[in-house]
Protein backbone atom coordinates (compact mmCIF):
# COMPACT_ATOMS: atom_id res chain seq x y z
CA UNK A 1 0.00 0.00 0.00
CA UNK A 2 2.72 1.91 0.83
CA UNK A 3 4.41 1.91 -3.07
CA UNK A 4 0.75 2.62 -4.10
CA UNK A 5 0.68 5.80 -2.53
CA UNK A 6 3.92 6.82 -3.54
CA UNK A 7 3.25 6.02 -7.19
CA UNK A 8 -0.24 8.43 -6.81
CA UNK A 9 2.11 10.74 -5.28
CA UNK A 10 4.32 10.86 -8.26
CA UNK A 11 1.32 11.49 -10.17
CA UNK A 12 0.17 14.53 -7.82
CA UNK A 13 3.58 15.99 -8.98
CA UNK A 14 1.79 17.69 -11.72
CA UNK A 15 -0.80 18.34 -9.57
CA UNK A 16 -1.95 21.81 -11.19
CA UNK A 17 -3.97 19.49 -14.02
CA UNK A 18 -4.93 17.24 -11.55
CA UNK A 19 -6.49 19.88 -9.20
CA UNK A 20 -5.89 23.25 -9.73
CA UNK A 21 -6.78 24.00 -13.30
CA UNK A 22 -10.24 21.99 -12.42
CA UNK A 23 -10.55 24.17 -9.29
CA UNK A 24 -9.46 27.02 -11.77
CA UNK A 25 -12.99 26.06 -13.74
CA UNK A 26 -15.34 25.60 -10.95
CA UNK A 27 -13.92 29.69 -9.19
CA UNK A 28 -14.94 30.93 -12.77
CA UNK A 29 -17.83 29.09 -13.17
CA UNK A 30 -20.38 31.59 -12.00
CA UNK A 31 -18.31 34.32 -14.33
CA UNK A 32 -18.88 32.26 -17.11
CA UNK A 33 -22.42 31.68 -16.02
CA UNK A 34 -22.93 35.54 -16.14
CA UNK A 35 -20.49 35.80 -19.33
CA UNK A 36 -22.99 33.44 -21.13
CA UNK A 37 -25.95 35.22 -19.58
CA UNK A 38 -25.34 38.33 -20.84
CA UNK A 39 -24.40 37.17 -24.41
CA UNK A 40 -28.07 35.86 -24.11
CA UNK A 41 -29.49 38.74 -23.55
CA UNK A 42 -30.87 36.38 -20.23
CA UNK A 43 -29.78 38.58 -17.28
CA UNK A 44 -33.27 39.43 -16.33
CA UNK A 45 -34.52 36.64 -16.99
CA UNK A 46 -36.44 33.62 -14.41
CA UNK A 47 -35.14 30.39 -13.06
CA UNK A 48 -32.67 28.86 -15.57
CA UNK A 49 -29.88 26.33 -15.94
CA UNK A 50 -26.47 26.71 -17.63
CA UNK A 51 -24.85 23.94 -18.59
CA UNK A 52 -20.75 24.24 -17.79
CA UNK A 53 -20.48 21.25 -15.73
CA UNK A 54 -19.90 18.38 -18.67
CA UNK A 55 -16.76 20.58 -19.97
CA UNK A 56 -15.22 20.27 -15.92
CA UNK A 57 -15.95 16.53 -16.20
CA UNK A 58 -13.80 16.58 -19.15
CA UNK A 59 -11.03 18.94 -17.58
CA UNK A 60 -10.17 17.11 -14.68
CA UNK A 61 -10.42 13.67 -16.44
CA UNK A 62 -7.67 15.11 -19.01
CA UNK A 63 -4.75 14.85 -16.54
CA UNK A 64 -5.14 11.27 -16.38
CA UNK A 65 -4.83 10.77 -19.79
CA UNK A 66 -1.26 11.89 -19.33
CA UNK A 67 -0.81 10.29 -16.66
CA UNK A 68 -1.13 7.26 -18.53
CA UNK A 69 0.70 8.15 -21.47
CA UNK A 70 3.87 10.06 -19.93
CA UNK A 71 3.99 9.41 -16.48
CA UNK A 72 3.18 5.36 -16.90
CA UNK A 73 6.59 4.83 -18.92
CA UNK A 74 8.77 7.00 -16.65
CA UNK A 75 7.53 4.77 -13.45
CA UNK A 76 7.48 2.16 -15.49
CA UNK A 77 11.74 2.47 -15.63
CA UNK A 78 12.23 3.03 -11.99
CA UNK A 79 10.60 -0.15 -11.06
CA UNK A 80 6.93 0.49 -10.98
CA UNK A 81 4.57 -2.92 -11.41
CA UNK A 82 1.93 -1.73 -13.88
CA UNK A 83 -0.04 -3.43 -11.11
CA UNK A 84 0.97 -0.46 -8.59
CA UNK A 85 0.53 1.96 -11.14
CA UNK A 86 -2.96 0.93 -12.16
CA UNK A 87 -3.95 1.01 -8.30
CA UNK A 88 -2.37 4.38 -7.66
CA UNK A 89 -4.25 5.72 -10.71
CA UNK A 90 -7.46 4.17 -9.41
CA UNK A 91 -6.68 5.83 -5.91
CA UNK A 92 -5.79 9.47 -7.83
CA UNK A 93 -9.01 9.08 -10.15
CA UNK A 94 -11.49 8.68 -6.88
CA UNK A 95 -9.41 11.04 -4.67
CA UNK A 96 -9.89 13.84 -7.21
CA UNK A 97 -13.69 13.08 -7.85
CA UNK A 98 -14.54 13.17 -4.26
CA UNK A 99 -12.77 16.01 -3.53
CA UNK A 100 -14.26 18.46 -6.56
CA UNK A 101 -17.64 17.21 -5.59
CA UNK A 102 -17.22 18.56 -2.54
CA UNK A 103 -16.17 21.42 -3.44
CA UNK A 104 -19.04 21.04 -5.83
CA UNK A 105 -21.05 20.87 -3.05
CA UNK A 106 -19.87 23.75 -1.32
CA UNK A 107 -20.38 26.11 -4.59
CA UNK A 108 -24.29 24.93 -4.90
CA UNK A 109 -24.36 25.90 -1.62
CA UNK A 110 -23.52 29.29 -2.10
CA UNK A 111 -25.67 29.30 -5.06
CA UNK A 112 -28.23 28.33 -3.43
CA UNK A 113 -28.11 31.19 -0.61
CA UNK A 114 -27.04 33.85 -3.50
CA UNK A 115 -30.26 33.15 -4.83
CA UNK A 116 -29.19 31.48 -8.05
CA UNK A 117 -25.23 34.54 -8.32
CA UNK A 118 -28.58 37.20 -7.62
CA UNK A 119 -30.61 36.23 -10.93
CA UNK A 120 -32.06 32.69 -10.29
CA UNK A 121 -29.11 30.95 -12.93
CA UNK A 122 -28.39 27.34 -11.79
CA UNK A 123 -24.60 26.15 -12.97
CA UNK A 124 -24.05 23.82 -9.92
CA UNK A 125 -28.03 22.61 -8.74
CA UNK A 126 -29.01 21.50 -11.92
CA UNK A 127 -32.30 19.78 -11.63
CA UNK A 128 -31.57 16.38 -13.25
CA UNK A 129 -28.62 16.16 -10.71
CA UNK A 130 -29.98 17.82 -7.54
CA UNK A 131 -30.34 15.58 -4.39
CA UNK A 132 -31.92 16.08 -1.42
CA UNK A 133 -28.84 15.50 0.72
CA UNK A 134 -25.20 16.87 1.16
CA UNK A 135 -23.96 13.39 0.93
CA UNK A 136 -26.13 11.64 -2.12
CA UNK A 137 -25.39 14.97 -3.99
CA UNK A 138 -22.05 14.87 -3.34
CA UNK A 139 -22.13 11.10 -4.77
CA UNK A 140 -23.78 12.30 -8.08
CA UNK A 141 -21.28 14.89 -8.23
CA UNK A 142 -18.59 12.69 -8.08
CA UNK A 143 -19.79 9.76 -10.12
CA UNK A 144 -19.85 11.59 -13.82
CA UNK A 145 -16.59 12.80 -12.89
CA UNK A 146 -14.84 8.97 -11.63
CA UNK A 147 -16.33 7.92 -15.50
CA UNK A 148 -15.18 9.82 -17.60
CA UNK A 149 -11.78 9.88 -15.95
CA UNK A 150 -12.06 6.18 -16.95
CA UNK A 151 -12.61 6.82 -20.34
CA UNK A 152 -9.63 8.82 -20.07
CA UNK A 153 -7.23 6.44 -18.34
CA UNK A 154 -8.79 3.79 -21.33
CA UNK A 155 -8.00 5.77 -23.80
CA UNK A 156 -4.42 6.90 -22.21
CA UNK A 157 -3.55 2.88 -21.91
CA UNK A 158 -5.05 2.15 -25.29
CA UNK A 159 -2.64 4.64 -26.98
CA UNK A 160 0.37 3.48 -24.35
CA UNK A 161 -0.13 0.03 -26.31
CA UNK A 162 -1.16 0.87 -29.42
CA UNK A 163 -0.37 4.18 -30.26
CA UNK A 164 -2.35 5.99 -32.86
CA UNK A 165 -3.33 2.55 -34.51
CA UNK A 166 -5.16 2.21 -31.28
CA UNK A 167 -6.88 5.15 -31.04
CA UNK A 168 -8.32 5.74 -34.44
CA UNK A 169 -9.72 1.88 -34.38
CA UNK A 170 -10.69 2.46 -30.49
CA UNK A 171 -12.35 5.74 -31.99
CA UNK A 172 -14.08 4.10 -35.24
CA UNK A 173 -14.81 0.99 -33.03
CA UNK A 174 -17.35 2.75 -30.55
CA UNK A 175 -18.87 5.03 -33.10
CA UNK A 176 -19.66 2.33 -34.97
CA UNK A 177 -21.19 0.21 -31.82
CA UNK A 178 -23.05 3.35 -30.79
CA UNK A 179 -23.94 4.65 -34.20
CA UNK A 180 -25.20 0.66 -35.01
CA UNK A 181 -27.11 0.44 -31.44
CA UNK A 182 -28.66 3.21 -32.60
CA UNK A 183 -29.99 2.31 -35.52
CA UNK A 184 -31.05 -0.80 -34.37
CA UNK A 185 -33.45 1.10 -31.93
CA UNK A 186 -34.80 2.78 -34.16
CA UNK A 187 -35.43 0.55 -36.13
CA UNK A 188 -37.08 -1.76 -33.12
CA UNK A 189 -39.14 1.41 -31.76
CA UNK A 190 -36.56 0.96 -28.03
CA UNK A 191 -36.52 4.74 -27.94
CA UNK A 192 -39.23 5.63 -26.19
CA UNK A 193 -38.84 2.41 -24.09
CA UNK A 194 -35.25 3.34 -23.26
CA UNK A 195 -36.27 6.86 -22.59
CA UNK A 196 -38.81 5.95 -20.28
CA UNK A 197 -36.63 3.50 -18.42
CA UNK A 198 -34.17 6.13 -18.10
CA UNK A 199 -37.20 8.77 -16.94
CA UNK A 200 -38.13 6.46 -14.38
CA UNK A 201 -34.76 6.05 -12.31
CA UNK A 202 -33.46 7.76 -9.66
CA UNK A 203 -31.00 10.57 -10.44
CA UNK A 204 -28.96 8.89 -7.73
CA UNK A 205 -28.83 5.86 -10.04
CA UNK A 206 -28.13 8.09 -13.16
CA UNK A 207 -25.18 10.21 -11.85
CA UNK A 208 -23.78 8.01 -8.91
CA UNK A 209 -24.29 4.42 -9.33
CA UNK A 210 -24.43 4.06 -13.17
CA UNK A 211 -21.10 6.61 -13.97
CA UNK A 212 -19.36 3.98 -11.17
CA UNK A 213 -20.50 1.20 -12.83
CA UNK A 214 -19.30 2.51 -15.65
CA UNK A 215 -15.88 3.53 -14.89
CA UNK A 216 -15.31 0.01 -12.80
CA UNK A 217 -15.83 -1.65 -16.32
CA UNK A 218 -13.30 0.89 -18.04
CA UNK A 219 -10.97 0.67 -15.61
CA UNK A 220 -11.28 -3.54 -15.92
CA UNK A 221 -11.06 -3.29 -19.58
CA UNK A 222 -7.82 -0.31 -19.08
CA UNK A 223 -6.61 -3.42 -16.90
CA UNK A 224 -6.73 -6.06 -19.22
CA UNK A 225 -4.65 -3.92 -21.83
CA UNK A 226 -2.20 -2.53 -19.39
CA UNK A 227 -1.30 -5.32 -18.09
CA UNK A 228 0.36 -6.53 -21.20
CA UNK A 229 2.16 -2.99 -22.36
CA UNK A 230 5.29 -2.26 -22.95
CA UNK A 231 7.24 1.28 -23.20
CA UNK B 1 25.96 -14.73 -6.03
CA UNK B 2 24.26 -14.63 -9.65
CA UNK B 3 21.97 -11.30 -9.80
CA UNK B 4 20.54 -12.48 -13.24
CA UNK B 5 20.40 -16.08 -14.91
CA UNK B 6 18.80 -16.19 -18.37
CA UNK B 7 18.57 -19.61 -20.03
CA UNK B 8 17.46 -19.92 -23.78
CA UNK B 9 16.33 -16.52 -23.31
CA UNK B 10 14.44 -15.64 -26.60
CA UNK B 11 12.46 -12.72 -28.05
CA UNK B 12 10.59 -12.70 -31.62
CA UNK B 13 8.64 -10.04 -33.16
CA UNK B 14 6.85 -11.90 -36.13
CA UNK B 15 9.87 -13.47 -37.80
CA UNK B 16 12.74 -11.68 -36.18
CA UNK B 17 14.00 -13.02 -33.24
CA UNK B 18 15.60 -10.04 -31.24
CA UNK B 19 16.79 -12.73 -28.95
CA UNK B 20 17.84 -16.24 -29.98
CA UNK B 21 18.93 -18.62 -26.95
CA UNK B 22 20.70 -15.82 -24.89
CA UNK B 23 21.72 -18.21 -21.59
CA UNK B 24 23.94 -15.32 -19.42
CA UNK B 25 24.38 -14.94 -15.41
CA UNK B 26 25.64 -11.64 -14.26
CA UNK B 27 27.32 -11.82 -10.78
CA UNK B 28 26.70 -9.61 -7.85
CA UNK B 29 28.61 -6.65 -7.03
CA UNK B 30 29.98 -6.26 -10.62
CA UNK B 31 30.48 -3.82 -13.18
CA UNK B 32 29.11 -6.00 -16.09
CA UNK B 33 29.45 -4.48 -20.05
CA UNK B 34 26.68 -5.47 -22.55
CA UNK B 35 28.41 -4.72 -25.56
CA UNK B 36 26.89 -5.56 -29.32
CA UNK B 37 26.12 -3.42 -32.18
CA UNK B 38 22.45 -1.76 -33.41
CA UNK B 39 20.07 -4.05 -33.24
CA UNK B 40 22.23 -6.73 -31.58
CA UNK B 41 19.19 -7.26 -28.40
CA UNK B 42 20.63 -5.19 -26.17
CA UNK B 43 17.93 -3.17 -25.06
CA UNK B 44 15.31 -5.85 -25.64
CA UNK B 45 17.66 -8.30 -22.78
CA UNK B 46 17.31 -5.19 -20.62
CA UNK B 47 13.83 -4.68 -21.05
CA UNK B 48 12.80 -8.67 -20.24
CA UNK B 49 15.33 -7.99 -17.03
CA UNK B 50 13.73 -4.62 -15.93
CA UNK B 51 10.27 -6.32 -16.49
CA UNK B 52 9.09 -4.17 -19.51
CA UNK B 53 8.74 -7.05 -21.83
CA UNK B 54 7.99 -10.37 -21.64
CA UNK B 55 10.00 -13.27 -23.31
CA UNK B 56 8.51 -15.46 -26.04
CA UNK B 57 10.62 -18.96 -24.77
CA UNK B 58 13.20 -19.30 -22.67
CA UNK B 59 13.69 -18.61 -18.18
CA UNK B 60 14.67 -15.40 -16.85
CA UNK B 61 15.35 -14.82 -13.49
CA UNK B 62 16.50 -11.05 -11.16
CA UNK B 63 16.97 -12.09 -7.86
CA UNK B 64 16.12 -15.50 -8.45
CA UNK B 65 12.35 -14.69 -9.42
CA UNK B 66 10.78 -13.95 -12.71
CA UNK B 67 10.39 -9.96 -13.33
CA UNK B 68 7.70 -8.97 -15.03
CA UNK B 69 5.04 -7.79 -12.64
CA UNK B 70 7.30 -9.35 -9.75
CA UNK B 71 7.17 -5.41 -6.90
CA UNK B 72 9.94 -7.36 -4.78
CA UNK B 73 12.19 -7.69 -8.02
CA UNK B 74 11.38 -4.47 -9.76
CA UNK B 75 11.78 -2.55 -6.40
CA UNK B 76 15.34 -3.23 -6.34
CA UNK B 77 16.10 -2.26 -10.25
CA UNK B 78 16.68 0.90 -11.89
CA UNK B 79 16.42 1.17 -15.25
CA UNK B 80 17.99 4.34 -17.22
CA UNK B 81 17.25 4.07 -21.07
CA UNK B 82 19.05 6.43 -23.63
CA UNK B 83 15.11 6.48 -25.10
CA UNK B 84 13.54 7.43 -21.76
CA UNK B 85 10.73 9.74 -21.88
CA UNK B 86 10.08 12.30 -19.04
CA UNK B 87 6.56 13.83 -18.17
CA UNK B 88 6.89 17.15 -20.42
CA UNK B 89 5.52 18.89 -17.24
CA UNK B 90 8.00 17.93 -14.45
CA UNK B 91 11.08 19.87 -13.63
CA UNK B 92 13.85 17.95 -12.86
CA UNK B 93 13.34 17.90 -9.43
CA UNK B 94 10.24 15.96 -9.43
CA UNK B 95 11.93 13.34 -11.39
CA UNK B 96 14.32 13.46 -8.69
CA UNK B 97 11.82 13.27 -6.11
CA UNK B 98 9.78 10.41 -7.51
CA UNK B 99 12.90 8.68 -7.69
CA UNK B 100 13.26 9.42 -4.51
CA UNK B 101 9.90 8.09 -3.25
CA UNK B 102 10.53 5.10 -5.18
CA UNK B 103 14.15 3.58 -3.93
CA UNK B 104 15.00 3.13 -0.28
CA UNK B 105 18.54 3.63 -1.15
CA UNK B 106 18.51 7.04 -2.29
CA UNK B 107 20.88 9.31 -1.52
CA UNK B 108 19.46 13.12 -2.43
CA UNK B 109 22.63 15.04 -1.39
CA UNK B 110 24.40 12.63 -3.97
CA UNK B 111 21.85 13.43 -6.51
CA UNK B 112 22.10 17.34 -6.05
CA UNK B 113 25.70 17.22 -6.13
CA UNK B 114 25.90 15.17 -9.70
CA UNK B 115 23.16 17.49 -11.25
CA UNK B 116 25.37 20.90 -10.14
CA UNK B 117 28.16 18.86 -11.61
CA UNK B 118 26.28 17.87 -15.01
CA UNK B 119 25.40 21.40 -14.45
CA UNK B 120 21.75 21.11 -15.12
CA UNK B 121 19.20 23.42 -13.15
CA UNK B 122 16.42 21.26 -10.58
CA UNK B 123 13.94 23.80 -11.49
CA UNK B 124 13.93 23.57 -15.11
CA UNK B 125 10.97 22.03 -17.22
CA UNK B 126 12.46 18.31 -18.27
CA UNK B 127 10.97 18.96 -21.95
CA UNK B 128 12.59 22.25 -22.26
CA UNK B 129 16.13 20.11 -21.39
CA UNK B 130 18.96 19.50 -23.92
CA UNK B 131 19.72 15.77 -24.98
CA UNK B 132 22.57 15.93 -22.96
CA UNK B 133 20.60 17.34 -20.20
CA UNK B 134 17.80 15.01 -19.57
CA UNK B 135 20.95 12.28 -20.66
CA UNK B 136 22.54 13.93 -17.15
CA UNK B 137 19.17 13.64 -15.24
CA UNK B 138 19.13 9.92 -15.84
CA UNK B 139 22.71 9.24 -15.00
CA UNK B 140 21.95 11.26 -12.15
CA UNK B 141 18.95 8.89 -11.14
CA UNK B 142 20.78 5.78 -12.23
CA UNK B 143 23.29 6.65 -9.66
CA UNK B 144 21.97 8.05 -6.80
CA UNK B 145 18.94 5.56 -6.55
CA UNK B 146 21.51 3.09 -5.74
CA UNK B 147 19.38 0.30 -6.81
CA UNK B 148 21.09 -3.39 -6.13
CA UNK B 149 20.55 -3.73 -10.09
CA UNK B 150 21.31 -0.59 -11.80
CA UNK B 151 20.83 -1.00 -15.81
CA UNK B 152 22.29 1.90 -18.04
CA UNK B 153 21.06 1.80 -21.52
CA UNK B 154 23.58 4.11 -23.21
CA UNK B 155 23.06 6.84 -21.30
CA UNK B 156 25.23 8.83 -22.47
CA UNK B 157 23.64 10.40 -25.90
CA UNK B 158 24.00 14.17 -26.20
CA UNK B 159 26.60 14.10 -23.24
CA UNK B 160 30.20 15.35 -24.53
CA UNK B 161 33.17 13.88 -23.77
CA UNK B 162 34.44 15.77 -20.75
CA UNK B 163 30.73 14.94 -19.22
CA UNK B 164 30.71 11.60 -20.53
CA UNK B 165 34.51 11.15 -18.58
CA UNK B 166 32.36 12.89 -15.19
CA UNK B 167 29.77 10.02 -15.51
CA UNK B 168 32.80 7.20 -15.64
CA UNK B 169 34.57 8.66 -12.90
CA UNK B 170 31.04 9.39 -10.78
CA UNK B 171 30.17 5.82 -11.21
CA UNK B 172 33.72 4.07 -10.17
CA UNK B 173 33.98 5.87 -7.23
CA UNK B 174 30.29 5.53 -6.10
CA UNK B 175 30.48 1.77 -6.95
CA UNK B 176 33.73 1.17 -4.59
CA UNK B 177 32.04 3.13 -2.07
CA UNK B 178 28.48 1.27 -2.58
CA UNK B 179 29.19 -1.64 -4.83
CA UNK B 180 25.83 -3.30 -6.20
CA UNK B 181 25.41 -4.94 -9.70
CA UNK B 182 25.51 -2.50 -12.72
CA UNK B 183 24.81 -3.15 -16.41
CA UNK B 184 26.28 -0.96 -18.73
CA UNK B 185 25.37 -1.21 -22.33
CA UNK B 186 26.91 1.13 -24.85
CA UNK B 187 28.86 1.54 -28.16
CA UNK B 188 31.87 3.65 -26.41
CA UNK B 189 33.82 0.37 -26.21
CA UNK B 190 36.96 2.25 -25.45
CA UNK B 191 35.71 4.46 -22.70
CA UNK B 192 34.37 2.15 -19.91
CA UNK B 193 36.90 -0.25 -21.16
CA UNK B 194 38.90 -0.29 -17.91
CA UNK B 195 35.56 0.23 -16.19
CA UNK B 196 33.74 -3.38 -17.04
CA UNK B 197 34.57 -5.98 -15.49
CA UNK B 198 32.52 -8.49 -17.35
CA UNK B 199 31.58 -8.50 -21.09
CA UNK B 200 28.43 -9.87 -22.85
CA UNK B 201 28.73 -9.64 -26.23
CA UNK B 202 25.62 -10.00 -27.97
CA UNK B 203 24.98 -10.21 -31.80
CA UNK B 204 21.72 -10.74 -34.20
CA UNK B 205 20.26 -11.68 -30.44
CA UNK B 206 23.02 -14.39 -29.47
CA UNK B 207 25.82 -14.51 -26.98
CA UNK B 208 29.22 -13.94 -28.48
CA UNK B 209 31.12 -13.78 -25.53
CA UNK B 210 30.52 -13.93 -22.38
CA UNK B 211 33.80 -13.69 -20.32
CA UNK B 212 35.55 -11.82 -17.75
CA UNK B 213 37.18 -8.76 -19.24
CA UNK B 214 40.69 -9.30 -17.75
CA UNK B 215 40.90 -12.09 -18.86
CA UNK B 216 39.66 -11.32 -22.26
CA UNK B 217 42.78 -8.83 -22.57
CA UNK B 218 45.16 -11.21 -21.81
CA UNK B 219 43.52 -13.76 -24.15
CA UNK B 220 43.63 -11.48 -27.70
CA UNK B 221 46.62 -10.44 -29.14
CA UNK B 222 47.65 -8.75 -32.52
CA UNK B 223 50.65 -10.31 -33.81
CA UNK B 224 52.53 -8.54 -37.21
CA UNK B 225 55.55 -9.53 -39.55
CA UNK B 226 56.16 -11.61 -42.63
CA UNK B 227 53.17 -13.48 -44.14
CA UNK B 228 55.05 -16.90 -43.80
CA UNK B 229 56.30 -16.30 -40.32
CA UNK B 230 52.80 -14.95 -39.37
CA UNK B 231 51.20 -17.87 -40.61
CA UNK B 232 53.53 -20.17 -39.01
CA UNK B 233 53.00 -18.70 -35.75
CA UNK B 234 49.04 -18.37 -35.95
CA UNK B 235 48.75 -22.34 -36.77
CA UNK B 236 46.24 -24.19 -34.13
CA UNK B 237 45.28 -20.65 -32.85
CA UNK B 238 41.85 -19.08 -33.07
CA UNK B 239 41.62 -15.99 -35.37
CA UNK B 240 39.71 -13.31 -35.26
CA UNK B 241 40.70 -10.75 -38.07
CA UNK B 242 43.48 -10.48 -40.83
CA UNK B 243 44.62 -7.72 -42.93
CA UNK B 244 47.73 -8.08 -45.27
CA UNK B 245 49.91 -4.97 -46.18
CA UNK B 246 52.42 -6.20 -49.48
CA UNK B 247 54.58 -8.46 -47.87
CA UNK B 248 53.49 -8.01 -44.20
CA UNK B 249 50.76 -9.96 -42.54
CA UNK B 250 48.56 -8.38 -39.07
CA UNK B 251 46.43 -10.83 -37.90
CA UNK B 252 44.26 -10.54 -34.44
CA UNK B 253 43.94 -14.26 -32.17
CA UNK B 254 43.03 -15.42 -29.13
CA UNK B 255 44.67 -18.84 -27.34
CA UNK B 256 48.39 -18.07 -28.58
CA UNK B 257 50.42 -20.34 -26.41
CA UNK B 258 53.03 -17.72 -26.21
CA UNK B 259 54.01 -13.92 -27.51
CA UNK B 260 57.59 -15.23 -28.18
CA UNK B 261 58.81 -15.44 -32.14
CA UNK B 262 61.84 -13.63 -33.69
CA UNK B 263 61.13 -11.20 -36.09
CA UNK B 264 57.19 -10.83 -35.09
CA UNK B 265 55.31 -7.78 -33.26
CA UNK B 266 52.58 -8.61 -30.53
CA UNK B 267 50.45 -6.11 -29.54
CA UNK B 268 47.84 -5.87 -26.69
CA UNK B 269 44.54 -6.04 -28.56
CA UNK B 270 41.56 -3.47 -26.87
CA UNK B 271 38.78 -4.09 -25.66
CA UNK B 272 36.63 -2.62 -28.62
CA UNK B 273 39.13 -4.49 -31.05
CA UNK B 274 38.23 -7.40 -29.81
CA UNK B 275 34.93 -7.09 -30.02
CA UNK B 276 34.92 -5.66 -32.97
CA UNK B 277 37.09 -8.18 -34.61
CA UNK B 278 34.61 -10.82 -32.90
CA UNK B 279 31.64 -9.47 -34.13
CA UNK B 280 33.07 -9.08 -38.01
CA UNK B 281 34.21 -12.74 -37.71
CA UNK B 282 30.49 -14.16 -37.13
CA UNK B 283 29.22 -12.56 -40.20
CA UNK B 284 29.16 -8.88 -39.28
CA UNK B 285 29.40 -5.85 -41.81
CA UNK B 286 33.57 -5.77 -43.06
CA UNK B 287 35.05 -3.05 -44.06
CA UNK B 288 36.29 -2.18 -46.89
CA UNK B 289 39.59 -3.33 -47.79
CA UNK B 290 40.04 -5.63 -44.93
CA UNK B 291 40.00 -9.31 -44.73
CA UNK B 292 38.24 -11.80 -42.28
CA UNK B 293 38.07 -15.21 -41.85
Amino acid sequence: MTRVRDVARIQLVHWPALLAYPLGFVAAMPLLGLAIDVSNGETAGGPHEIYLLPALWGMAAAGHLQSMTQVFPFALGLGVTRRTFAAATALVVTAQALFLGLVLVAFGAVERATGGWGREARLFGLGVVRQDGPVTQWLAYTGPIVAVSAICVLAGVVFQRWRQTGMYLAVLGSAAVLAGFGALAKAQRWWPSIGAFLGAQPSLTLFAAGPLAIAVALGGLAWLVLRRATV
Amino acid sequence: MNVVRTTGLTKRYGPLAALDGVSVELAENTIHGLLGRNGAGKTTLMKILTGQARETGGTAEVFGQHPYENAGVLSRICFVKESQHYPEKFRVKHALRAAELLYRNWDGAYAAALLADFAVPEGQLLGKLSRGQLSAVGVTIGLASRAPLTLFDEPYLGLDAAARQLFYDRLLADYAEHPRTIVLSTHLIDEVGDLIEHVVLLDRGRVLIDADAESLRGDAVAVTGPADAVERFAAGCDELHRERVGGSLRVTLTGAPDRLAPGLDFEPVSLQQLVVRTTQRHGGAVAAGKETR
